[in-house]
């Protein structure tokens, strides 16, 4: 029951956790745009060269066109592949792409494992035993199960060799930098031991899933937390659940902010329009900027002080 | 120092934390292997004695060195009231989530550095990598205004903070030139850029320290007296007068520059410094617009001549105020739009980041030049003959023009129509090099700080210029259609400095400088190469 309650605990943790950064971001103050082309929504025949709206005359006066498609044919092998790292950074890639691969096919095989559980506690007769639902998923779980570990093990075993032994990262690494991944590769190469150690169809991981959605129930005798390797996979896991979104690894899903609402925002303010509603209460804030020049008193808002000149050159 | 420093070694005090030997910096080639064995000049110690030198070998700010133990500790504290106050929206709303996205989520995979090309230029130092000054920041915020900051640092990072960190921290905000390239290549989309605009917000809102030539030449120049260049507004139109009959005499066409015309369909706004130092820029203009039978006038207001808005580059608090200025000069011309002029930087602050200052009213239209110009090539209203520009064009992307606005093509469809012999520079467009005069580069020249922009700064963009003309012969003259003030005025330093003009017949201009020159009611060229016209007249 202790890697139960640990693994809730843990789950807690990452709900709030990751719940908080996506509140503050969607909380916060509307900013300048800071664009940076190529915006990947941009229509077809711009986002190719990285054009904008901007280039056509008047564009006020048009409907702002904009393609979700152009941004999720660029956007899916970015998230997938890491393609910007194919182009940049190609000799980092051949360890980072395993490395995030393996943490997608681990997701998506956790996703698949809670299939699995909620299929034979809720009893669908298409999921009986021997059933062609059943046989899919057991496969899948299987196949994406050993490719995740597989992938994640390489991955976190390449970055942690790379940064540890190229002067360009490890002048810029930090204990914590190793930890993450250390961290990472224990989980990996854990989880990979207990299922090359008899549990080739990860039927322990099953078990567990199945015991998280019961409270500990589960119709199996054989649990992961039985084997070393298994245990330690599991705390290791749940921990590495609670301590993503705590970290700079959050950017697994906080990418999303930093390209939708910096790199690719775009939106122009028009008048009466809702940014306009924002930047209006943004220019209400009151500065305490201490430099003179600003003149800020605390009492002065950003208004009073835009459309003011400085009395003073400092 | 022998191995490369690392954040933490900004704090550690020495002579100098980063020297560049001529054999480091990349190698030009033929003919201009003589500049392999050229590097900074020293600064002069009589002139640096009381400033802050321990960086590197050039200064861009000057910082005077506090008299005492009691002044350093006060401008640390400064400092640290500063950086808090960049994560507080009262303060700083402007750029608050992309800071804190930037900051939070850098996994230190180096993939910025290969894109910046100050570090590449300069050998590869460590100082010049975009996240170098980005990690500074993070750590001294993650140390100091982090609860249990002093304790997690062991683990996430550490540097101590002292007035040697600042100082050097201040002037290494100077060493990159916002041009981005590191942001757009980053997975994650993380802005090392942003940071660094950020670092000198910090030192300008909160300490008072900014080089003086963008803040009190600069900005505060610009509020009180109407422009930068220290124009007022009879000077402003005194140049003009003259540029008009100066047209005259160039082309043989007359031309007429209106003056404060309400309710014209365009204002338009010129970087001031064209006035002076490229009046043939702002005559172009003129004589396109009255050719095409464009509505448009200029302000004489103060700051309404001037498009510049150095604020763009540190301060956002002498932005707002600038660009209000301009917004409120358009708003009570009752203009249709405004147009912005050859200057990369102005049209960056005014039609992208202005957009969300500027509300109700104020928010009056704004458009690039180059938007307009197309639609005035394109539609025929123009008589262009292009075997007037019958010689090597190659086209410079300004970083705010291009990367930061997305304006790539309406430039390259004007260079089609008009340049027979147009070719690109590899990379360009999005992917284009700094031009090295970017974030206020171009306009400081204190010290030897001239020198370290041509020499590292701008030494890419000068490869870029040569390779591509490198199947030209050298004798053959060229032209680099650069079109914003900023870069030409690198431009013209890289091709003084490298002699490169009587070296590989390199010269440079605007974009509508090729435009008038194509115009068949033109009597004379209005581009001369060494003097000689660049086609004869019948």
């Amino acid at each position: 029951m202790g890697f139960y309650i640990l693994t809730y605990l843990c789950i807690a943790v990452f709900v709030i956790a990751a719940g908080y950064r996506i509140y503050r971001q969607m909380t916060m103050p509307v900013h300048v745009r800071w664009e940076i082309y190529p915006v990947q929504h941009e229509t077809a025949a711009r986002a190719v060269y990285g054009g904008s709206y901007m280039e056509e005359a008047d564009w006020w006066k048009k409907k702002q066109e904009k393609s979700l498609l152009n941004e999720a044919l660029y956007m899916v092998p970015e998230i997938l592949f890491i393609r910007g790292l194919w182009k940049e950074n190609r000799s980092l890639w051949w360890v980072s792409f395993p490395f995030h691969f393996g943490l997608y096919l681990t997701i998506a095989t956790f996703v698949l494992l809670l299939k699995h559980a909620g299929f034979t506690l809720w009893g669908s007769t298409a999921f009986a035993s021997g059933s062609a639902l059943r046989a899919l998923l057991d496969g899948l779980i299987v196949l994406l199960g050993w490719g995740g570990l597989i992938l994640g093990t390489i991955g976190s075993l390449g970055l942690l060799y790379r940064r540890l032994t190229d002067p360009e990262l490890r002048n810029y690494s930090s204990p914590v930098d190793y930890f993450n991944l250390l961290f990472t590769l224990i989980f990996f190469f854990s989880a990979l031991v207990s299922c090359l150690s008899g549990d080739p169809f990860l039927e322990g991981a099953k078990a567990y899933t199945f015991g998280l959605l019961t409270g500990g129930q589960s119709p199996s005798s054989y649990l992961p937390g039985q084997s070393l390797s298994g245990g330690v996979a599991i705390v290791t896991a749940s921990f590495l659940v609670a301590y993503i979104p705590l970290t700079h690894m959050s950017h697994m899903f906080m990418k999303y902010f930093l390209y939708h609402d910096v790199k690719w925002d775009d939106a122009p303010n028009r008048r009466g329009g809702r940014i306009e509603a924002a930047v209006r209460k943004n220019l209400n804030l009151r500065p305490t900027w201490g430099a003179k020049h600003v003149g800020a008193d605390g009492r002065k808002s950003w208004l009073d002080i835009a459309s003011s000149t400085p009395k003073e050159v400092k | 120092m022998n191995r490369s420093p690392n954040p933490s070694d900004l704090a550690n005090p020495s002579d100098c934390l980063c020297h560049i030997e001529s054999s480091e910096l990349s190698p030009l080639p033929p003919p201009y292997e003589d500049f392999n064995r050229v590097t900074i000049p020293p600064l002069k110690p009589e002139k640096v004695k009381n400033i802050e030198t321990s960086l590197d070998d050039t200064v861009a700010i000057g910082i005077p060195k506090p008299a005492n133990r009691e002044e350093e500790e006060v401008l640390v504290r400064q400092f640290l009231s500063g950086l808090k106050k960049l994560f507080e929206k009262e303060n700083n709303w402007t750029f608050l989530q992309p800071l804190l996205l930037s900051m939070e989520h850098c996994a230190k995979c180096q993939t910025c550095s290969n894109a910046c090309p100050v570090y590449e230029m300069s050998g590869k130092k460590d100082i010049h990598r975009p996240m170098f000054r980005a990690e500074v920041l993070r750590r001294i915020y993650n140390k100091y205004l982090k609860p249990g900051g002093k304790i997690t640092a062991k683990f996430t990072g550490d540097i101590d903070l002292n007035w040697t960190t600042i100082a050097r921290l201040a002037e290494l905000s100077y060493r990159c030139t916002l041009c981005r390239r590191c942001a757009t290549v980053c997975p994650i989309g993380v802005d090392n850029g942003l940071i660094n605009h950020e670092i000198r917000k910090l030192f300008s809102q909160e300490m008072g320290i900014a080089p003086k030539e963008i803040h009190e030449k600069g900005t505060v120049q610009h509020l009180k007296v109407g422009s930068t260049t220290g124009m007022n507004p009879l000077a402003a139109k005194d140049s003009m007068e003259f540029i008009q009959e100066e047209m005259e005499e160039i082309t043989g066409y007359k031309v007429e520059i209106p003056w404060d015309v309400e309710g014209a369909d365009i204002l338009l706004l010129h970087n001031a410094g064209e006035m002076l130092a490229w009046p043939e820029n702002v005559g172009a203009f003129a004589i396109i617009f009255q050719a095409a039978g464009v509505s448009w006038t200029m302000s004489s207001e103060a700051a309404g001549y001037d498009a510049v808005n150095y604020g763009l580059w540190y301060d956002d608090v002498q932005f707002s105020r600038v660009a209000v200025k301009h917004a409120d000069i358009a708003r009570r011309l009752k203009v249709k739009k405004i147009v912005i002029g050859e200057c990369g930087h102005a049209h960056k602050a005014l039609t992208v980041i202005a957009d969300r200052l500027l509300t109700g009213d104020l928010n009056v239209p704004r458009e690039s030049a180059m938007v307009t110009l197309e639609e005035i090539v394109l539609s025929g209203k123009l008589q262009l003959d292009p075997r007037r520009n019958d010689f090597p064009v190659t086209l410079h992307d300004p970083c705010n023009i291009v990367r930061a606005m997305g304006i790539v093509e309406p430039q390259r469809r004007i260079l089609r129509k008009i340049a027979p012999r147009f070719r690109e520079m590899t990379p360009h467009g999005v992917e284009n090099y700094c031009c090295g005069g970017g974030s206020g580069f171009a306009i400081m020249s204190g010290y030897n700080f001239a020198e370290w922009r041509t020499l590292v700064g701008s030494r890419k963009k000068f490869l870029q210029i040569l390779n591509a003309f490198k199947n030209e012969p050298l004798e053959t003259p060229k032209y680099v259609c650069a079109p914003c003030s900023n870069c030409k005025g690198s431009i013209r330093d890289i091709i003084n400095y490298y002699q490169a003009e009587e070296r590989s017949g390199l010269h440079y201009g605007g974009l509508v400088e090729l435009i008038v020159n194509a115009m068949v009611e033109m009597k004379k060229p209005m581009i001369n190469f060494g003097g000689e016209p660049s086609w004869k007249q019948d």
